[in-house]
Parts: C-alpha cells; structure tokens; sequence
C-alpha cells in the first residue's frame, strides 16, 4: 500500500528517473495491473511535470522581460510617474504682474504668444518640477504599463473629434514636443502626432498613429456649438489635474474671455493643471469650448476657447485629413451621469515629453 | 551557410536551457524586423515588444522537447508565431474582426505551436490558481521550489525546518494537497 504522499515522491523521483531497477519494475508491474492506481499516479506526473515546467517558463519569462527592459534603455524612469499635487504654474514674469504663487516658469518666458503671457496661467502640469519635489512620494507606484520612453515632461487634456483617433487639445500643451502621447480609459498610451493647430486661439488637433486605434464603440457621441451660448448656461467639464479624471461644473460668466478675446469664453469653474485641452459641455452633450488657461489672481476664474475656433481650425485642414466634426448628438437625453459615463471614452490625458 | 546553421543551432540549445547571453542575443537579433511589422500592422511599440515576448516563449517551449528541431530559421519562425499571436491579439481586442495582408500561406504553419501554447498556458493558469488558493506554508513553499527555483536545502533553512526531510515531507504533503485543489479547479 502506497500512501498519497509517497506517491508523490515515487512520481517525482520517476520524473527525475532517479528510481532503481527494481523499484521500476514494481511500479510497472501496479500500473499494469491497479488502473486507478495508474490513474492517480498519471496525475501526479502529470501536475509534477506541470510544476516544473512552468516554473522554468515563468523564469524564462522573467528573464526575457528583463532582457526587454534592458533593450528599452534610457527609459524606465518614467514608468513610475503618477501626479497628485496641484501645480499653479505662472506666467507673468513679462507683465509684471503681482501673483499669487512663486513658483517660476522657464516655459512662458520662451513662448512667443504674449497674449498668453500675463496673468494668465497655463493649466498644464509640469512633470519634471512634479518629480523633483516628489521623489519620495511616487516610489512605490508601478502600476503604470506600457509608458512610453522618456520622462513625461507636461500633461494635458484632450477629447475625440472623431472615433479614429482625430483629438484637440491646446497647442501650448504640445509646443515644442519631441513627442505626444495619449493615455485612454485603460490606461494605455497611444502615440499621437500633431495635424494642425492655431497658435493664437491655442488650439492644436493631433491624430493618433495607431490606425486601428478606436476611442469608444460608436461615434462620438457629442456635437459641437455652432454660436457662443448666452451668459449664465450651465457647463461642465472632465479633464485630467491628476491620473485619474475629474468632474467639475461651473457657468459661463461672461461672453468674451481673456481681455475682452471674443475667441473666448469666460467661465467660473474651477480648473487645474493638467486640465489644459479640457471640454467644457453644455447640460445636452454639445462642446461649447476647450479650457485654456485661468486667471492668476482668482481660483475659479478660467477661460476656454470657444467651439466656433476650433471648428474654424478643423475647416482649415488639408481635404485628405478626411476628418469631419460629428453631427449626431447621442447625449441630449441622458442624464448626467450618463452623460459622463460616455464622455469618458472620449476624454484621454495627454502625456508630451521633450528629451 | 553550414556555419550559421550550427550557431543556430547552439544559439537554440542554449534557449533550451534558459541561458541568458544566447536568449538576449536571439532577443535583439529579430527584435527590429517584428516590431516594425506588428507596428506597421496596427500595434503600438508595447504591443509589439509584448508579442515578440510571447513569441520567445513559445520557441523555449518548443525548444523543451528534446525530439524538437526548427525545420526553417530563428528569425522565420519568430516571424510567423508573431504574426500569429498579433493576430489574434488584434481580434481579440477590436469589434470588428482584423484582417491580416495577405501573406505566404506558408507562414501560418504553425497554428499548432500556437494553440498548444495556448493549451499549456491554460494549464499553468489552472495550476497558479491552485496554487493560491492552497494556504501557508504551502503556497510559499512550492513557489519557492518550482517557480523559483531553490534547493531544499535553502528551503529547510529558509523555512525554519530543522533538517532538509522534514521539509521534504512538508513539501509532498503540500503536493498531495495541491492535487486535490488542481483537480477540483480543473473540474470547474
């Protein structure tokens, strides 16, 4: 009589062909003649040999990625990048203008737009001041996959025009790029390059390279204002101040925005770095505007560029750009939640690095 | 030509066994030619690095049986699993099904290697679950052993077994366990 576990251990030295002679023959002579013998011990061999030969596959897996990562140098250290501060960056070093933070800005000083370079702040975070200050605070995060090669230097928000892979955002969000990248719902990066853009609205369309690369299932779900909405509508907005998106809702508080730039809109709604390229929708699921910047000086004071923009700059594009601003709205009879829900799929991050 | 069939040759064997230098040679060698079809196909750069992984792994399994000799080059081969594995992977993640560019028939020879790495990765899912679900100190143990590869000598002393047949002992107790879960997880 044979007991489990020395079952085991006959199988495991069988395996190893470590049994002697006669303790071979004995086991031959019981899997001849006991079947459901044969049958348990098949099993064990079985689920031995399984054990050892995944364990030597999950090395060799280990080792290989290891080898990959390796290959992928200089990257790595971008992998572990997730932001939760809130950076206020300025721009006002031109205008002399009394602010708020002290943090100072090497970006605006070489931005030639000097409209935007007042007391108007840039609601894009600034990753590599992020990094220094944080160090201690990002160290035990990697669940980031897939990152892209170098470190993330500045991240926006930016939204589908169209469902393969058309997207706007602010042109200074991808000023001077070495490269872009968009981060969707899962969490995975896609490369993006830019089509076009308008400097002076700060309006930038990029195309995801990845032809097969589909934001949602169907369409995309919302349509862009035609004409500026009255003073006073209700708006909200999803954009990315950190890894994870955010809501917020406000109203528009006046028709023009920033210095009276009748491309604008001004509104009250809080906005945050990272929140640069974000929409501001209306309660039906239209785009009235995409989120520029905000005023130094208050906190909810922000200002967006208005639909009508950006549809001017989606006209301009070359004809083969094949690329036309959708014209059914699939929102207007969904609750809000609803509405979020959807618009999600159609809100990525973007993530711009500049070696 | 006879010369850069033994290197491959060697360079397999070598694979076979797990050594490092051969398999990051292999690694770099076809890394170029894959990727930029898998990203000319559709994939991101990550897509690629993880299919031309997969497609690695399934040459180390075919490698493990010693009867297994390639009948066409490393590189072909690597090609044609990746091919195979974006393939589906492509599929799998679109709603609308992908179709490849038309290839050499030829190069879908290996549908067979594919599925029964598929099968084996299946079965190893089957047994990791198992393996969770058994319980200290046997989870710990058996990983220690088979996935990491650790003697029973430095088990006992890891463990704090006084002598290396207790551990034994423990570690064919932990089997006898493991069997039963493997096989109720099979059942399901």
């Amino acid at each position: 009589m044979m007991t489990e576990h020395s079952m085991m251990e006959v199988a495991e030295r069988y395996i190893a062909g470590s049994l002697s002679q006669d303790e071979l023959n004995t086991l031959k002579d019981r899997l001849a003649t006991d079947t459901s013998f044969a049958n348990e011990f098949g099993e064990c061999v079985n689920m031995l040999r399984g054990l050892q030969s995944g364990g030597a596959q999950k090395r060799f897996s280990n080792m290989l990625k290891d080898i990959a990562a390796q290959e992928a140098k200089p990257a790595t250290k971008g992998r572990t990048i997730t932001l939760r501060a809130f950076y206020v960056r300025t721009a006002g070093i031109a205008a002399g203008i009394a602010m708020l933070t002290s943090l100072t800005t090497y970006w605006a000083i070489q931005h030639s737009n000097k409209k935007i370079a007042s007391q108007y702040s840039l609601l894009k975070r600034d990753l590599e001041k992020y990094q220094r200050s944080q160090n201690q605070l990002i160290s035990n995060i990697k669940e980031q996959q897939t990152a892209p090669q170098a470190e993330v230097r500045y991240t926006g928000t930016g939204f589908a025009l169209s469902n393969d892979g058309y997207l706007v955002t602010n042109y200074h969000v991808t000023a001077g790029a070495d490269s872009v990248y968009i981060q969707n719902r899962e969490g995975r990066y896609f490369k993006a390059y830019t089509v076009g853009y308008d400097q002076q609205a700060d309006i930038a369309i990029l195309k995801v390279e990845d032809k097969m690369f589909r934001f949602g299932k169907g369409e995309v779900p919302y349509t862009f204002a035609p004409n500026k909405r009255k003073l006073g509508t209700k708006v909200y907005t999803l954009g990315f101040p950190q890894d994870e998106i955010v809501y917020n809702e406000g109203y528009i508080s006046a028709i023009n925005g920033y210095q009276g730039d009748s491309s604008q809109y001004r509104l009250e709604i809080s906005a945050y770095p990272g929140q640069s390229g974000a929409p501001i929708m209306d309660a039906n699921g239209n785009i009235l505007a995409m989120i520029t910047g905000k005023e130094e000086e208050s906190d909810g004071t922000t200002f967006a560029v208005s639909s009508k923009a950006l549809a001017r700059l989606v006209q301009s594009l070359p004809k083969d750009a094949n690329l036309r601003l959708p014209k059914s709205n699939k929102l207007n009879h969904l609750s809000l939640e609803q509405q979020i829900e959807k618009l999600e799929y159609y809100t990525c991050s973007i993530k711009v690095y500049k070696k | 030509m006879q010369g850069s069939q033994q290197l491959e040759e060697y360079l397999l064997a070598q694979l076979a066994a797990g050594e490092r230098t051969a398999t990051e040679q292999i690694y770099k060698q076809h890394y170029p030619v894959v990727t930029k079809w898998i990203m000319h196909n559709g994939g991101s750069e990550a897509d690629a690095a993880d299919v031309y992984q997969e497609a690695i792994v399934v040459l180390y399994e075919k490698s493990q049986d010693e009867a297994f000799r390639l009948s066409c080059k490393i590189g072909t081969y690597l090609f044609a699993i990746s091919k195979h594995l974006w393939y589906k992977k492509a599929n799998k993640r679109q709603q609308d099904p992908v179709s490849l560019p038309d290839d050499d028939r030829q190069e879908w020879a290996y549908e067979d290697d594919v599925n029964a790495h598929r099968e084996r990765e299946n079965y190893y899912a089957q047994l990791n679950a198992a393996l969770e679900q058994i319980g200290e100190p046997c989870k710990s143990l058996l990983k220690a052993f088979y996935h990491e590869d650790k003697s029973m000598q430095e088990i006992a002393s890891g463990f704090g077994y006084t002598n290396t047949d207790n551990a034994k002992t423990q570690k064919y107790k932990c089997l006898t366990r493991l069997r039963k879960i493997f096989h109720n997880v099979q059942v399901k």
